[in-house]
């Protein structure tokens, strides 16, 4: 039995669940919308989420009832509700099996923010590669459809949420929520600058609010239970609710657990994800998605809310604990992880575009033995001068790896290029002049 | 862009207090400051796109940098663009943005003008990157346009150019992060505008001209700054030049009415002028063919040949042409010989072709000879009405003037247009209507006749002008009662509903444009559908409402100053009545000698009194009757009968080739004066290189002419005789930066509307006579294409690149019913005769109709039946119904 | 032509966006489905029912990983080399198909069977090391399962160790079988 009341994965964990109508209808599901449309003014659903203190699972971490409320409130055209299921941060799979195993939870979600926001229409942009969840949304939406839980007349009330699935097609940037509005309208994935922001800029230029798939399944439950019960869990008041927290890398159990926020990570690990995969000592973990900066066996008390995260020098993320025993190079994984940067960096602006491309070339050489001592200096310079410049948060995440390694194993990067200027006692001139 | 008010907010830049427009944003309002924050990807005339990040600076109680580019200016902001961390910020975007460049610039044609360049310089910029460097392998070569993909620092101007300012989205960023490239589509070269945008807004050398590559450093060049000539818009452009060559023209941003940007005509055209092909010394027939003679024998001969003439037939045996290419002081010294010196009102310009029909409905309808708006009131318009235009094709920037007030200010775009929205590989202004009606050439008086019945069974007619002149309104409102919906629904296929939506969004519009084009005016009836769409907006109202008017496009460069400098047979200079005495005599007492009294013949005219034998003696300047009549005028014959032909010319064209004596003119590229467009606005026209050859300016050959004729009308420049327009016409050419629109003359609208509109009621209120199409036939339409502009730019190697020859332009759906595809030969003929040429299909021509583009025309004019509006005298050949078949 | 073997398909995604470009992603995956890959014919014909110009359909293919503009294997292996994927052994893997199909990253079997690619983060990090074999994920791999799933794909077609609906780990009285 699970130490803590699960409320996202419930249902899965009951043997045997489908995910199907029936038998989320069974598990109490779609009770919440029953309570609140057409009875519940949206204004107060909005109160509710607010209350609850439910903050976004995407990454940023944005209370969702507080961006609801950027909604301008006397707009009279469309308005969209975008669920951002483009789960694509390193280390995270969470969403997936949110979708994949218990659809409705989601849709019933998705459907009651549609009635908060007044949206009538509600896109799922679901990755390119999830084709199975795709078609598990379809079906599901189906089924809701015939139930009357979605569409032009939700249970008889007049009100309309339509609900469509939108495969994005392979660009980790669309999980950002402008990029993936401009992908949505069939551009380019490019991030947006800010202000203006989606609320009132959004999707085709209307009020818009993105959402993750994890924020949106647990409006079911705050709507039902109350946001008083959802606020008591967790570490209040700042960091409510559960996580489901996926660990990968060299634990014994990688997986997904659902913890209330607040727990260690020596418990997420130790005693969730069965420890230590050789039973090494832990090395390095990343808490929180590729995005975030490394933590060393010093942070394993570090509790896992967003406070405490951040004041580790990190943060919670997406919540993907990506675990490294000792003996593990972390140069090379860091390189891993530029490279990743690198491949999915979208171009738009100069700074991310250039920098990711100097920085792993420069990270590869070091990796390849070929490193010099001045580019540690040149690794850190360029680091900082992406950081903080770009249009979108991806240039302080591509960084993340590079500065947060640099801080804890300098010494691994020294030595390499020691390695590196032992086995070249003639310094070879660069190929490339400089300028 | 954000909405600029009359509001105001204060900040502080580098601690410099100003206040600026509120949205202004804050590189702008540095600008203004005499700040100037560097940027790449921050243009004007685009929305910000904040990518290049060069433009960061600091604010105020706001933690990171911010870039200027897309931060609006607040009140109380304080900003700072030169403190360490500031300066630190752009000397480290420039490192990114330098890391991949070749640092190729001393084969970079952008040198010495590039923003890289600059900076690099002005942050002594250094680099420490040592990996390897991005390289884009070449895969094809564009004509006229050349991409350097390595140099390329991803701004995205040209982009965002092609598709904000152009409509046209030719260009695309391929690929992904650093491999991101700018290409049009696969390894296909550009097909598209050829604006030359992109080579313009490229502030690196990623996109520079292949016209001028490798020719020249920039501060090798000498510039001029003048006005294209290639159509009516008078855009300004600046001709860059090394000795006698003409290496390249641009427009300055802001520079000019078309505010820096240019088409492909005036971007790649320029060559036209230099072309070997030139008139470079005087040529006298001699023994039937032409020989080269001295200036003096040229001249000597004219006038002994015209004295003879003169003596023996009077000055009623001579008439002349001029083109509207020519200066508004060619212009108006040639009617000024024709009328003093020759003694003469036989004169006509090339204005007659259909230029003539707008402005003589504006000077019947609202007493002005010219436009009661300016491109600033297209641009601000909230309804715009486009009738026979194809705009981005004929006018292209007072096409760029109509996109900017859909595509920025929301404008209605109301068209009727023989055109299909099909998006293609060139911009086609029925894709940004509201409402747009397909309706053939032939069938817009139809269409335009639909929208007056509209407007006044809808009730929409202004209680105003119903109360002002009620006769007016009842009679209107009788001629359109006894045309019924069913009939202009067979001759337009557009139904009443329609009409009445397209009406209703007339009638709503508080800044009403109505712009007539030449595909219009050079029809049949196009002087009565011009009256028509004046009435239309003075039954809804709009004709004295500030912002609205009636504009007719021009489409020579000076067809509006021929108008204004009397080189018309009916008009004296100012555009005033020859039969009006007071005129005259003001005339008179300006030019100290009486103006001749007889009526003078129109161009079809005097084609007629000359095959007559009428006429002796024809003075043609840059005209070519033969060239571009219908053989039916029989011009050719006619011209060959006349005992003297003098021709100012720059090609022996058609009619030079006739004459008996021709000589060299110098082009717009190398003289002086003043152009007016088709706003009416007169701007300074300057000389880039010196004559080719022995040609000389019009002018200076007409007074050369006056001198040997024993009535001098001496001047010893350009100037001189803009000097006496000006004491002719008050205030001629200010040549300031914008026009001042004339308003309507209310007196002149209440003449019209108490008698002015009577006689031709019953006429212009008649549905044009509905053409039955035969199975197998196609109606065919002379069009005026973006690559060319009359035959003039048939000389230019650039425009000859993107479009070398005839070509017809034809419907899928047409091309399938022939078995026709793009390439095939095709054989077009009726009773007149035939003409074989190429098909290529395009989605834009409706079904039924084919195009064949005018500049190349001339052997397809046989086809065409030719009528002469019996008030205005222009002469319509613009239409035939044609069998097609395949040629083999 | 797409427009005339998917008429109905396309005026359904076509339905479901206020604006046409929405539609673009969805009709490159349709020219996919149909040919395997986007070609330049299919690129205009989608300009054309989308009222756009071939280089705004061609900027968006290009973005976009999953859109082929170029044919690819009948079994497009899709390797995750991201680090998750990497601490748990996703180089053997990649080491695997160069030793079982003669084929690196990029490459195509010369029977135009299989085409691999090592790609970026497909979100299956808790069971690596994984791949996409087309649409379907193989989770936590190992040699054996590698073997069988090339067997059965040269074989069948496809492969019953595909995986999914995702749960991992499963719960506790866990499902005996598949």
């Amino acid at each position: 039995m699970p130490k803590y009341e699960l409320i996202l994965l419930k249902n899965m964990m009951q043997p045997g669940y489908t995910g199907s109508l029936q038998e989320y209808e069974r598990a109490g599901g779609y009770q919440a919308l029953r309570k609140v449309v057409g009875k519940v003014p949206p204004t107060e659903v909005t109160m509710a989420v607010m209350k609850s203190g439910l903050r976004g699972r995407g990454g940023a971490g944005f209370p969702t009832g507080v961006k609801w409320g950027f909604l301008p409130k006397d707009y009279q055209g469309p308005r969209y509700l975008c669920c951002n299921a483009d789960e694509s941060e390193p280390g995270t799979f969470k969403d997936r099996q949110l979708m994949e195993r218990d659809p409705h939870q989601l849709l019933e979600g998705i459907v009651l923010a549609c009635y908060a926001i007044g949206a009538e229409s509600a896109y799922i942009y679901i990755r390119g590669e999830l084709v199975l969840a795709a078609k598990i949304l379809e079906q599901a939406i189906a089924e809701a459809q015939a139930a009357g839980y979605i569409g032009a007349n939700i249970l008889g009330t007049g009100i309309t949420a339509n609900v469509w699935v939108h495969r994005g097609a392979g660009a980790y940037i669309c999980g950002e929520e402008t990029a993936l509005l401009e992908s949505l309208e069939g551009k380019r994935g490019l991030p947006r600058f800010k202000p203006p922001f989606p609320a009132t800029n959004g999707l085709y230029n209307k009020p818009t609010v993105v959402n993750n798939v994890e924020t949106l399944a647990n409006l079911p439950h705050i709507i039902g239970r109350g946001p008083e019960w959802f606020a008591s869990i967790g570490s209040p008041p700042k960091s409510t609710g559960t996580r489901v927290f996926c660990v990968s890398g060299h634990v014994k159990r990688p997986g997904n657990y659902e913890v209330p926020m607040g727990v260690t990570f020596r418990e997420l690990i130790y005693e969730h994800a069965g420890g230590m995969r050789s039973d090494k000592p832990l090395k390095a973990f990343i808490p929180g998605g590729a995005s975030a900066p490394f933590l060393t066996s010093d942070h394993l008390d570090v509790k896992l809310d967003f406070e405490s995260v951040a004041a580790a020098g990190s943060m919670l993320g997406s919540g993907g604990v990506t675990v490294m025993e000792e003996g593990t190079p972390m140069v090379w994984a860091a390189l891993r992880l530029m490279e990743f940067f690198y491949h999915e960096s979208c171009g738009k602006c100069s700074p991310c575009r250039e920098g990711s491309s100097w920085l792993v070339q420069t990270m590869r050489r070091i990796v390849a033995k070929r490193g010099q001592m001045e580019d540690l200096e040149t690794l850190v310079d360029l680091c900082k001068n992406i950081e903080g410049r770009t249009v979108c948060a991806f240039g302080e995440a591509e960084v993340a790896p590079i500065m947060s390694t640099l801080k804890y194993w300098r010494s691994e990067y020294v030595t390499l290029i020691q390695e590196a200027e032992a086995a070249n006692l003639i310094r070879l001139e660069p190929t490339v002049a400089r300028h | 862009m954000a909405n600029q008010t009359t509001e105001t907010v204060r900040l502080m830049i580098d601690g410099i207090s100003i206040s600026v427009p509120k949205g202004t944003l804050v590189i702008e309002a540095a600008r203004q400051a005499g700040v100037m924050i560097p940027h790449f990807c921050y243009h004007p005339k685009l929305k910000p796109d904040a990518n290049c990040r060069m433009c960061l600076v600091e604010i105020e109680r706001v933690r990171k940098l911010q870039t200027s580019c897309s931060t609006v200016a607040t009140e109380g902001m304080a900003v700072r663009t030169a403190t360490t961390v500031v300066n630190d910020a752009h000397k480290s975007v420039l490192e990114f943005i330098l890391a991949n460049h070749p640092l190729d610039c001393p084969v970079c044609d952008q040198g010495g003008r590039c923003d890289l360049q600059d900076f690099s310089h002005q942050y002594t910029a250094t680099s420490r990157f040592a990996e390897t460097k991005r390289i884009f392998q070449k895969e094809y070569f564009s004509p006229l346009i050349e991409t350097q993909m390595n140099r390329c620092v991803q701004c995205l101007r040209c982009v965002r150019y092609c598709d904000e300012v152009m409509d046209v989205k030719a260009l695309a960023p391929i690929g992904r992060g650093t491999m991101t490239e700018i290409k049009s589509f696969g390894n296909h070269p550009l097909d598209c505008e050829f604006c030359g945008g992109c080579v313009q807004i490229c502030p690196v050398g990623a996109i520079t001209s292949r016209l001028s590559m490798y020719e020249y450093r920039p501060w090798m060049l000498k510039r001029a700054d003048t006005i294209c000539t290639f159509c009516g818009d008078g855009c300004q452009i600046t001709v860059q030049t090394k000795d006698q060559e003409l290496i390249e023209v641009n427009s300055a941003h802001s520079g000019g009415r078309n505010n820096g940007d240019l088409c492909a005509r005036g971007y790649f055209g320029f060559h036209a002028a230099s072309h070997p092909d030139r008139v470079t010394h005087p040529l006298i027939r001699r023994n039937g063919t032409l020989v080269e003679a001295t200036w003096e024998e040229a001249l000597l001969f004219v006038a002994e040949q015209t004295n003879r003439i003169k003596q023996a037939h009077g000055p009623q045996a001579f008439g002349g042409l001029i083109s509207g290419r020519c200066t508004n002081e060619e212009l108006y010294l040639f009617q000024k010989f024709m009328r003093l010196t020759i003694g003469t009102n036989n004169l006509d310009s090339s204005a007659r072709y259909g230029h003539v029909n707008g402005v003589q409905a504006m000077r019947r309808v609202q007493g002005t000879h010219r436009w009661t708006v300016t491109f600033e009131d297209i641009v601000q318009a909230d309804v715009l009405l486009l009738v026979g235009t194809n705009i981005t094709e004929a006018n292209p920037i007072t096409g760029l003037k109509v996109k900017e007030a859909v595509k920025k200010q929301e404008a209605t775009l109301l068209t009727i247009e023989a055109l299909q929205p099909a998006v293609g590989t060139i911009s086609n202004i029925t894709n940004l209507s509201k409402q747009h009606l397909c309706v053939a050439p032939s069938q817009f008086g139809a269409a335009v006749l639909g929208l007056l019945k509209a407007v006044i069974e809808g009730d929409h007619v202004d209680p105003g002008i119903r109360q002002r002149a009620s006769d007016y309104v009842s009679a209107l409102s009788h001629a359109v009662r006894q045309i019924a919906w069913e009939d202009l629904a067979v001759s337009t296929g557009i139904s009443s509903d329609s009409f009445a939506q397209m009406a209703a969004s007339v009638v709503r519009g508080r800044r009403v444009v109505v712009l007539a084009g030449q595909i219009l005016l050079r029809s049949q009836g196009g002087y009565g559908m011009c009256l028509n769409l004046l009435d239309l907006l003075l039954l809804s109202g709009k004709l004295t409402s500030p912002g609205c008017g009636f504009a007719p496009l021009a489409e020579e460069n000076n067809d509006q100053g021929a108008v204004e400098m009397g080189a018309v047979a009916e008009l004296l200079p100012g555009a005033l009545d020859l039969t009006d005495q007071d005129s005259r005599d003001r005339m008179a007492r300006a030019w100290k000698e009486e103006l001749p009294l007889v009526p003078g013949g129109t161009l079809i005219e005097m084609v007629d009194r000359a095959s007559a034998g009428i006429i002796k003696s024809l003075f043609v300047v840059g005209e070519n009757p033969v060239g571009s009549l219908p053989s039916q005028i029989r011009a050719k014959e006619a011209l060959s009968k006349l005992d003297l032909l003098v021709c100012q010319e720059l090609f022996l064209t058609e009619t030079a080739a006739l004459a008996h004596v021709v000589l060299p003119a110098a082009s717009a590229m190398e003289k002086a004066g003043t152009f007016t467009n088709t706003e009416g606005h007169a701007q300074a026209v300057r000389p880039a290189i010196d004559p080719v050859g022995d040609s000389r300016p019009d002018w200076e050959i007409l007074s050369a002419f006056s001198v040997f004729l024993g009535a001098p009308l001496e001047y010893g420049e350009a100037k001189e005789i803009l000097k006496e327009i000006r004491s002719v016409i008050p205030g001629y050419g200010s040549l300031g930066p914008s026009p001042i629109a004339p308003t309507a003359d209310p007196s002149a609208i209440d003449r019209y509307v108490t008698e002015g509109y009577r006689h031709d009621v019953a006429i212009r209120y008649t549905l044009p006579p509905r053409a039955v199409r035969q199975e197998g036939t196609v109606q065919l339409g002379l069009v005026q294409s973006l690559f060319h502009s009359g035959k003039f730019s048939t000389h230019s190697k650039g425009l000859l690149q993107i479009e070398p020859s005839a070509f017809l332009q034809m419907n899928p759906v047409d091309a399938a019913r022939f078995a026709l595809g793009s390439g095939d030969r095709v054989r077009l003929s009726n009773n007149r005769g035939q003409f074989i040429t190429t098909v290529k299909v395009l989605e834009r021509v409706p079904e039924g109709l084919a195009w064949l583009p005018d500049h190349f025309a001339q052997e397809a004019l046989r086809l065409f039946d030719c009528v002469i509006d019996p008030d205005t005298k222009v002469p319509s050949f613009r239409t035939a119904t044609v069998s097609v078949l395949k040629a083999t | 032509m797409l427009k005339d073997k998917y008429q109905q398909e396309i005026d359904e995604l076509l339905s479901r966006y206020p604006v046409k470009r929405s539609a673009l992603i969805p009709l490159l995956y349709l020219a996919q489905r149909d040919e395997g890959f986007v070609s330049e014919g299919a690129m205009k014909e989608i300009a054309g029912l989308l009222h756009l110009t071939p280089p705004q359909v061609y900027e968006t293919a290009t973005f976009y990983t999953m859109i082929n503009l170029k044919p690819v294997g009948k079994f497009h292996l899709q390797v995750c080399k991201s680090l998750m994927c990497a601490l748990a052994g996703s180089d053997t893997v990649i080491g695997w198909v160069k030793t079982k199909l003669g084929i690196g990253p990029g490459e195509t079997t010369t029977d135009g069977l299989f085409t691999l690619s090592a790609v970026e983060c497909l979100a299956a990090c808790g069971t690596a090391p994984m791949m996409q074999v087309n649409d379907d994920y193989y989770e936590r791999l190992t040699e054996d399962t590698f073997d069988r799933i090339l067997a059965d794909l040269k074989k069948d077609g496809s492969c019953s160790l595909k995986t999914g609906p995702f749960m991992w780990p499963e719960p506790a009285p866990a499902k005996p079988g598949a």
